[in-house]
């Protein structure tokens, strides 16, 4: 900050932007402190604005009736991981350091499958694991998250194995390397944090994927997104729980990414070649 | 252990031909330098000889095995890259001893050999550094090593010198000439640097436009440039060429006077011809000479004055004057062409002229220091 000095013609877009936080965040702090809450006090006119923060029944509740479709989720989301990143840097090591052809076209290929809306995929996808057995189970949950997420994982790691010197690959091939000790001992260490922070995207989206779950799944592979919705009822809706489940809901990909963070350093592949 | 043999080898990419029709045997322990313009090929015949390249056409064979189809890893080569190539992620030591370790061999003898190495090589008080913490000099040193570590076949070395610093080159230039003297394995060096090419070589391949021009010593080539690309290219500054027109016999006429060849191959028959001389092979005088110019441009380096001079009929020519001090910008100057080192060119190039026979051993070893 150069200036702190007050102008008047500021005033006008603060006001614009102080309005515009206050409406992106309205929603949030409202659930936030409705998990707090009483079913009376959430409801209650005038409201209760600041709730008593040691009432914790609604989490109490909702973990202890709910806890096996957050271990679901969290399956689910693990699984969905791990097999997108094992799927996704070979072929990424492939379509970028293997000369072949319609290799470009095949990376085009990956590419567009996610130009697909994962609606239109539901009913084939329904339709495929209803005969393969695997409706309403984790592993077709796992199979099914991994895919949607494959082509994005596919590109984004692409773009971190691209940038592993060319000379360090020539170099390890040379040393008597082969293809999957060149993976292994040179590119994946170097791309460490690129893959970082393509495990918290597929984790963010498995974590919080609705859909596909709510196609798919019916008792036993319910995942926690399905679960919250299934707070709006007909008759009633449980604004308490529907408030304390967001806040557990939000918690995971919050710690996941803060701790892939401290993995996401740059300048690893420093002093590798010339400056 | 370590004769590379390349047999009418061609590298294409799509229409454009990078290496055209390339053959060439590299003997035992010798030490050849790939030199040649940017563009020329000369990496890419590196990489076809280590197989990161596949050949379009063509055998590469080491040690009497034809390897064209086998993988780098399976070659037994060692290159060092220009920008070093290091694993940023593995201490000085883990780098030295990365080719042992992924061929498997026991503990002990992978921290035996690397500590010998290092010690060789001065870099035994950094092995546990990562590149990184290393100057320029040491992670080219880190590259070396673990080169040799692994007692390869051959040593492949692409421009490894050109990220040092004018000293540090130098330096490593004359550490590169005691390693081979030392190990004895054939080597094979890539460089666009002539001065590098010159005094390192047993043999220079020179390299134009995917083509080698001329294999051969360094002192050949300074001598005897098979054609006028070599006899551009190697010597520096570079050799003055003139156009001129043959007459029969040993005469041709420049637009500035005929002028007497004596070392020809064979007699002259009439056609365009291109006639060089080398800097250091004019002679010149303030009084007499055979061409009248002006100093345009005085370079002195106090060892060696080179002067730019507009020779009015024949355009501008370099001189090389050892040692000389007199002449200013603007000077009026006599040059004269040594006969007995002139050379002459056909159209096509080819080179009509041989060495003068005349020429002592001691003459032929001070033309190549001064080269």
């Amino acid at each position: 900050m150069t200036s702190a000095k007050f102008r008047p013609r500021d005033v006008g877009p603060m006001v614009l932007v102080l309005a515009f936080v206050f409406v992106s965040i309205a929603p949030l702090l409202w659930m936030a402190l409705a998990a707090f809450k009483p079913t009376a006090d959430i409801i209650a006119i005038p409201p209760v604005w600041i709730p008593d923060f040691t009432y914790l029944q609604n989490f109490q509740d909702v973990l202890t009736q709910f806890w096996p479709f957050i271990v679901n989720s969290l399956i689910a989301t693990v699984g969905a991981t791990i097999l997108a990143l094992v799927l996704a840097v070979p072929t990424a090591f492939a379509l970028v350091n293997h000369r072949f052809r319609g290799r470009e076209a095949l990376a085009d290929w990956i590419l567009s499958t996610r130009m697909m809306p994962p609606i239109a995929a539901a009913v084939p996808l329904f339709v495929i694991f209803r005969g393969a057995g695997l409706l309403d189970s984790l592993p077709g949950l796992i199979i099914a998250y991994a895919g949607f997420n494959l082509p994005f994982a596919v590109w984004m790691t692409m773009s971190f194995v691209r940038r592993v010197p060319k000379e360090l690959i020539e170099a390890a091939r040379l040393e008597g390397c082969t293809w999957w000790q060149v993976l292994t001992g040179v590119v994946l260490p170097l791309s460490k944090s690129g893959l970082a922070a393509v495990a918290t995207f597929v984790f963010i989206f498995a974590w919080n994927e609705f859909m596909l779950a709510l196609f798919l799944t019916t008792r036993e592979a319910k995942t926690f997104p399905v679960v919250i919705s299934s707070f709006i009822g007909t008759g009633r809706v449980y604004w308490e729980y529907i408030a304390a489940a967001s806040v557990i809901q939000c918690l995971p990909p919050v710690l996941f990414t803060f701790f892939m963070q401290k993995h996401i350093v740059s300048g690893v592949t420093m002093g590798a070649v010339k400056d | 252990m370590g004769q590379i043999k390349l047999e009418n080898v061609v590298k294409s990419f799509g229409e454009f031909d990078v290496i055209r029709d390339v053959s060439l045997t590299i003997n035992e322990g010798e030490y050849v330098v790939f030199v040649g313009p940017s563009g020329c090929g000369k990496s890419s015949l590196l990489r076809l000889i280590t197989g990161l390249e596949d050949v379009s056409s063509g055998r590469v064979w080491i040690d009497g095995r034809d390897v064209t189809d086998v993988a780098p890893s399976e070659r037994q080569l060692a290159m060092v890259f220009q920008s070093y190539a290091l694993f940023p992620h593995l201490t000085v030591a883990d780098n030295i001893g990365f080719g042992l370790r992924v061929s498997g061999r026991p503990k002990a003898e992978i921290r035996e050999k690397v500590l010998t190495t290092a010690r060789a090589l001065a870099l035994d008080p950094y092995l546990d550094r990562y590149p990184r913490q290393l100057s320029g000099g040491q992670r080219q040193r880190v590259a070396i090593g673990r080169a040799i570590v692994r007692a390869p076949t051959a040593f492949l070395f692409d421009e490894p010198l050109s990220n040092l610093d004018a000293a540090l080159r130098v330096q490593m230039r004359l550490e590169l000439i005691r390693l081979h003297d030392e190990l004895k394995t054939t080597m094979i060096y890539v460089t666009h640097d002539q001065v590098e090419a010159m005094t390192m070589a047993d043999r220079i391949v020179v390299l134009n436009a995917g083509k080698v021009e001329q294999f051969d010593t360094p002192i050949a080539l300074y001598d005897a440039p098979a054609n006028r690309f070599v006899a551009g290219f190697i010597g520096s500054p570079k050799m003055n060429f003139i156009e001129a027109t043959a007459e029969r016999g040993r005469r041709i006429l420049t637009s500035a006077g005929a002028v007497e060849i004596s070392n020809l191959k064979a007699p002259l028959s009439p056609g365009k011809v291109t006639f060089g001389i080398r800097p250091e092979h004019l002679g010149y005088d303030r009084e007499a000479g055979l061409w009248k110019g002006t100093i345009l441009v005085e370079e002195q380096l106090g060892s060696d004055a080179y002067f730019t001079v507009d020779v009015t009929a024949l355009g501008t020519l370099t001189v090389r004057a050892v040692g000389e001090r007199g002449y200013r910008r603007g000077d009026t100057i006599f040059l004269t062409p040594d006969p007995a080192r002139s050379h002459l060119f056909a159209e096509d190039g080819r080179a009509l002229t041989a060495p003068a026979s005349n020429l002592s051993n001691s003459q032929q070893q001070s033309a190549a220091g001064s080269a």
